[in-house]
């Protein structure tokens, strides 16, 4: 009898789980789009996005306005490369105040580094721009920028920086920005609060390191969830916490593209292990908290957008435990990011140069 | 002929080897460095694994890339030596050492400054890598010198 239970339970969830996975449709917003790389909300039919080409555009009222939003800085646009985050401050209704990340280049120099401007959008101009960050040391690489951003619930704001590729290893040296989550206030000054602020050697806007090239990072229910490229496999999501190394380069299950191995460990102490890791690799890219009621079944469950071979993976998580995982929208290819809007809906951009964004919402 | 080939064969296998050997040296110097437990145990598996790995697991098989800069090279070597009167095992290292600094230079030009084989990213790195195609390439001269 207790078997048979356990046999119709299971029947039921798969029933309500495959209802909850099937039940939506696509709705393209926008299309032709030049990469398009991170997406803002600023309500359901008003939408902030970056192209990787080094445009700010603009969804108004559900249509996609023509010209690109004026008085974005110069960016490197090459390999990783380019506008790259975009992240609204928490009163933008109030202050039309937003933040963008982007790799900027070193002005009569070979080398270029992770910028992070904050800006006013003013009707389809940015005014008052002012750089709060800037990457140190510059890299010659134009890969691994990271380069996604996050507010704390205290409004200091989270910034994702990756590696540079070259430079793995001093992704577990303080004396650099390199494979870090930095923290700052939304000024660019540095939290007093701040995890190495009085350690010697260490900069000061280190929030944790040992990162590779994190593309998501989200907070949600107190922990922030961060998800970040590894080598040929070793994907990981990790909850960042102050101060933690997350062991890159010295820990990984991932190999490098040469096929040489990058560590033969896959753990130690004092390094934190990822909540989850894919082997191979699916490439993480941006990555949201589902927290609505428009897809019930899907409350509570963190959707993370990737590039290989192209879907969003839904992660059931208990808090920081990882509980199962399934596939969506593995029929769009390569997605590069994707947002909760406030109605629920979700939108998606679409990888390339012929990128789009679409809306996902349940079907009509 | 059929010993030129073997040697030659056996030029393009020792450069290979060499900068597996570097990659994987370097690489575990760094790891203990941060104080993981290297052992001379693990330094064998790793380097094996690499050995297997570059030449079969990653985006290009090393022992290719290798035998087409050497290749190259050497046809250039012995096409100079018709004019120039030097000793074979020194052209062929040079030959060698030009094959692996090509190699090491393109390759980032390529894919944004990216340095793929891991051991290529310093100057120290590069320059280790270029003895071991000098070292190759001299091994090959030199049996050539000792077949005249």
């Amino acid at each position: 009898m207790k078997n048979l239970k356990l046999y119709l339970f299971f029947i039921f969830s798969s029933i309500c789980f495959n209802l909850a996975s099937e039940d939506f449709e696509y709705e393209v917003i926008a299309e032709e789009l030049s990469s398009p790389w991170a997406i803002a909300m600023i309500d359901d039919n008003n939408i902030l996005f970056t192209e990787l080409s080094g445009q700010l555009r603009r969804i108004k009222d559900g249509v996609l306005v023509q010209e690109s939003v004026s008085g974005v800085p110069e960016v490197l646009f090459a390999g990783q490369g380019g506008l790259s985050g975009i992240i609204l401050d928490p009163n933008f209704k109030e202050n039309n105040r937003l933040f963008i990340a982007f790799s900027s280049p070193d002005e009569g120099q070979a080398t270029n580094t992770l910028e992070v401007i904050s800006a006013i959008l003013d009707q389809n101009s940015l005014i008052n721009v002012n750089t709060i960050f800037k990457a140190s040391p510059s890299r010659r690489t134009a890969a691994h920028y990271g380069a996604r951003m996050a507010f704390l619930d205290d409004g200091t704001l989270l910034i994702t920086s990756g590696d540079g590729f070259n430079y793995r290893e001093d992704a577990q040296n303080l004396d650099n920005h390199f494979g870090k989550v930095i923290r700052l206030n939304i000024d660019g000054s540095i939290p007093s609060d701040n995890p190495f602020i009085n350690q010697e050697g260490a900069l000061p806007e280190i929030y944790s390191f040992g990162h590779r090239n994190p593309q998501g990072i989200v907070v949600a229910n107190g922990f922030i969830y961060e998800n970040e490229h590894g080598p040929m496999g070793g994907d990981e999501l990790n909850i960042v916490e102050a101060a933690k190394n997350y062991g890159w380069p010295a820990i990984t299950y991932g190999k490098d593209y040469s096929g040489a191995m990058i560590s033969p460990f896959t753990e130690k102490d004092g390094m934190e292990q990822p909540i989850k890791y894919w082997v191979p690799s699916i490439a993480p890219s941006g990555m949201t908290f589902y927290d609505k009621d428009l897809f019930s079944g899907w409350k509570g469950s963190i959707l993370i957008s990737a590039l290989v071979p192209g879907d969003v993976r839904r992660l059931v998580m208990n808090n920081s435990e990882f509980i199962e995982e399934e596939t969506l929208f593995s029929d769009l290819g390569r997605i590069r990011d994707i947002v909760t809007s406030p109605n629920g809906s979700l939108v998606l951009a679409t990888d390339g140069p012929n990128g789009k964004l679409i809306r996902v919402q349940p079907k009509q | 002929m059929l010993k030129k080939s073997l040697y030659l064969i056996i030029s393009i296998l020792l450069a290979t080897v060499l900068v597996v050997l570097q990659t994987t040296l370097s690489n575990l110097m760094w790891l203990s460095s941060v104080d993981m437990p290297v052992t001379i145990g693990l330094t064998l598996n790793t380097f094996f694994g690499d050995l297997i790995g570059m030449n079969s697991a990653g985006a290009i098989p090393l022992v290719g890339l290798v035998a087409v800069g050497m290749l190259l090279a050497y046809l250039v070597a012995k096409i100079l030596l018709i004019w120039i009167n030097t000793k074979k095992s020194y052209a062929y290292g040079l030959a060698g050492a030009a094959a692996i600094l090509a190699i090491v230079l393109l390759m980032p030009l390529a894919f944004y400054n990216l340095d793929l084989i891991a051991g290529a990213r310093t100057a120290l790195g590069k320059t280790i890598l270029i003895l071991c195609g000098f070292l190759s390439g001299y091994y090959f001269g030199s049996r050539l010198e000792g077949k005249e």
